[in-house]
């Protein structure tokens, strides 16, 4: 074979590699053209009503058992269920609107407290017309669910959502730490300052490798129990007019009946109210004490494992954390659940979620169908089968859930709204995210330093939330 | 004095029938050299159109689009709405932006003297003290943290940093020093914010001075040697400036990286206490993604990409001066 021909041959093989090269790109992206354009996602493109809650493909499937009823119910609607994985219902919500504004929002979206009220201004449609259509069969849910939590979900005199699930920031306490400092357990009225006691001798009892009150620095379970307790926050609360075709239609003999409203509203800053510095130096004296830690910013996922090798006394959570202690291996009787402790009020601060219809969603009956549906105790119970959250229905909040769990005192769950009617939700405006940033960056450096700090701190807190409400969320 | 260059012409074809592409006869035939040349620029473009296409779909589009999205109120929800220069002059007034761009400048400087410092440190140890087959368990060991996600990365410091329960402090304990406030201080957060960011980025660096450093030539010590230089005298007067091409690059490279760094921060601290960690690509994440202000987002990344470019730029600049080239 000559030099040339070999050449020749050496080209023409070069060519047709990479013409083949080019044709399996080619090939390929064709191929794979559902999966890059996204058509290959179950459900797009059909109709079948798209639903989006928070967290894993785990917990899509846990749904299943509840759509299979649903489907059986109603064989004429196809439902899928999206599960988004996020850190915190502030970035879940950022991947809503996100695919919003991608031209594929889903029709049914679970959202929490934090962003009730940015949905309803923006993003949901209203449930009055479908709970009034409806009312008969609304009646037995609306008995079985405390008014607080509805009133969570009104906005400007509109329902917005059917609250399923919610928890309140009541005051977790690690029984073997009580009893090592020699303390009871606390009264149903214990104050500000019997809890300082407690943590007092529970940190004379255990000087190292111990935090008496561990606390993180958020929206829920943070500084904000301690402001509620002590009748105040960092927004100015008021409520808005309205709503009474709901409570008159389904809570005319609830005791709190005259309490209720058209929806919380947050229109301004208050946190240069004196008792908001009241309660963040009683927080600051816990610090300055070796008491209470310093809360860290986003803290909170090592809280379980800490609490469960009794390293923690007290904290503040919700009905939430049973699950959770109960999975790190604590005993039904190694932890306890009490009411937060009284100031000037004992008003407890909560979060609850349900589902939202979006504005967007192509079959806006069958959506509601879906959310009358979930309401149902059937359907609740299959969903919440363990104490990973307090279900909003009282009578679900029963011996039979926190078997073999603990706490003891599980009642306090569901008591904390009974007791205390005026218990509130996050404040949570639809700037929540910007209220959320402005409320975290100065806790930190208003409780870690002197009462100079305090001030300057508060000062900043109260520019900042200025300035969040201020901007168009 | 005009002077005038050589006007260029075009190679003449050669003379003849199958130069003309009029074969005898009359017959008009294509010329292969012709047809050679245009089938290699289409598989050219060919093979350069994913690129292509790629840097325009992600790179070049959203670039263009973000500069104009500056000039837009736009909350992702509602229609966009011109608004000129008012995005510009809200985020220049804010205090919270003013306190992230000057905390990322002082970050910058501090962490990429540390970077650069601890890499070229290392590699000359590396490169003069150990053996063979030690030096490459120590490149990967160095360029190690690199590879790992810096959020997992971030997750896993704030335990250790946890100022009751994390490692560091009880270490700290053992010989008697109380627990510090790392994560939950202005100074502390900062000081750990750097330490990660730089434990984990000083691997490049370190691989980029270890090949500088292999390109120097012996003969060059040896001359220096027999002039009488040695030890940290060696080093400055020969490694330094034999070395300042790859610092350049290396200290172009470090600050562009620090420059947008966000993953530390945001996991470790969230920006806090206070705004004493926030940094620039922090607030442009919490601009758009949390308070929906994506005009005021894309403002203040055509800010920082003006920033970037004039340092980098300056950096070019100044090596003229001390950017030796053998």
């Amino acid at each position: 074979m000559t030099g040339a021909t070999n050449g020749h041959l050496r080209e023409i093989t070069r060519r047709t590699a990479l013409g083949a090269l080019g044709a399996g790109i080619i090939g390929a992206s064709v191929a794979s053209w559902p999966r890059l354009s996204g058509t290959d996602i179950p459900g797009r493109g059909d109709n079948s009503l798209s639903i989006a809650i928070m967290g894993t493909a785990a917990d899509a499937a846990a749904r299943q058992r509840a759509i299979d009823a649903f489907t059986r119910l109603h064989p004429e609607i196809r439902v899928k269920v999206q599960a988004i994985q996020a850190v915190d219902w502030k970035d879940f919500f950022t991947k809503i609107l996100t695919m919003v504004a991608a031209g594929t929002p889903p029709d049914v979206v679970y959202v929490a407290t934090e962003g009730a009220q940015l949905f309803a201004e923006k993003l949901a449609h209203p449930l009055d017309e479908y709970v009034r259509r409806d009312a008969a069969d609304m009646a037995e849910f609306f008995d079985d669910v405390h008014p607080s939590l509805v009133e969570a979900f009104m906005y400007q005199g509109s329902l917005y959502q059917l609250p399923m699930d919610w928890n309140a920031a009541n005051m977790y306490y690690n029984t073997t730490a009580f009893a090592q400092a020699g303390l009871e357990r606390p009264a149903d009225d214990w104050t500000h300052m019997d809890f300082r006691n407690s943590l007092a001798a529970m940190r004379k009892a255990r000087t190292s490798d111990f935090t008496p009150y561990y606390w993180t620095n958020r929206l829920f379970g943070g500084v904000v129990p301690w402001l509620y307790a002590n009748d105040t926050s960092f927004l100015k609360e008021t409520r808005s007019a309205g709503g009474e075709w709901l409570w008159d239609g389904f809570y005319a003999k609830d005791p709190s009946r005259s309490l209720r409203s058209g929806g919380y509203q947050w229109l301004e800053p208050n946190a240069n109210d004196d008792r908001v510095f009241e309660s963040f130096d009683y927080l600051r004296g816990l610090v300055k004490d070796g008491l209470g830690v310093r809360p860290e910013e986003g803290g909170g996922s090592s809280l379980v494992g800490l609490f469960a090798s009794n390293r923690i006394g007290t904290t503040p959570a919700g009905g939430y954390w049973v699950q959770g202690l109960h999975e790190a291996g604590m005993g039904e009787s190694d932890f306890d659940v009490q009411f937060f402790p009284r100031w000037k009020t004992q008003r407890h601060q909560f979060g609850t979620a349900g589902y939202a219809i979006m504005k967007t969603a192509k079959d806006k009956d069958a959506a509601w169908e879906w959310i009358k549906f979930s309401s149902s105790r059937e359907a609740m119970e299959l969903i919440f089968p363990n104490p990973i959250t307090t279900p909003a229905r009282r009578s679900m909040v029963n011996e039979q859930l926190y078997a073999g769990k603990g706490p003891a005192h599980w009642k306090v769950f569901y008591d904390t709204l009974d007791r205390f009617p005026t218990t509130g939700p996050i404040p949570a405006p639809p700037q929540q995210a910007a209220v959320e940033t402005a409320l975290m960056k100065n806790v930190s450096l208003a409780v870690s330093g002197d009462e100079r700090q305090l001030k300057q701190a508060l000062a900043s807190m109260q520019r900042d939330l200025e300035l969040a409400l201020r901007r168009q969320s | 004095m005009s002077t005038t260059t050589p006007h260029r012409e075009r190679p003449k074809r050669a003379a003849g029938p199958a130069a003309s592409g009029v074969a005898p006869g009359g017959a008009h035939t294509k010329n292969p050299a012709t047809n050679a040349r245009h089938s290699q620029r289409w598989l050219a473009w060919i093979f350069l159109a994913p690129t292509i296409l790629g840097m325009g779909l992600f790179t070049l589009i959203p670039i263009v689009a973000s500069v104009v999205l500056a000039f837009f109120r736009w909350d992702i929800i509602s229609a966009p709405t011109f608004v000129g220069f008012d995005n510009f002059s809200e985020v220049v007034q804010d205090p919270t932006v003013r306190v992230s761009f000057l905390n990322t400048i002082v970050f910058v400087v501090v962490a990429v003297a540390l970077q650069l410092g601890l890499a070229l440190a290392l590699a000359i140890m590396v490169q003069e003290k150990m053996p063979a087959w030690l030096r490459v368990f120590f490149r990967s060991a160095f360029f190690f943290p690199l590879i790992l996600s810096a959020a997992s990365v971030s997750i896993f410091m704030r335990y250790l940093f946890n100022e009751q329960f994390g490692v560091v402090n009880w270490f700290l304990s053992l010989v008697g020093i109380p627990a510090v406030p790392w994560l939950t201080t202005p100074g502390g957060s900062a000081a750990v914010v750097i330490l990660v960011y730089v434990w984990q980025n000083f691997g490049f660096s370190f691989l980029l001075f270890i090949g500088g450093l292999a390109s120097i030539p012996v003969e060059t010590y040896e001359a220096a040697a027999i002039d009488g230089a040695t030890g940290w005298r060696k080093h400055l007067h020969v490694t330094l400036p034999l070395l300042s091409p790859t610092t350049l690059v290396a200290s172009v490279m470090a600050i562009i990286s620090a420059l947008q760094v966000f993953d530390q921060p945001y996991v470790l601290t969230r920006g806090g206490p206070g705004d004493s960690t926030r940094t620039a690509v922090m607030v442009i994440f919490e601009s758009a993604f949390q308070r929906l202000e994506f005009g005021q987002a894309s403002a203040i990344g055509v800010l920082l990409t003006l920033i970037i470019m004039a340092i980098t730029a300056a950096q070019f600049r100044l090596s003229k001066r001390f950017v030796f080239y053998q």
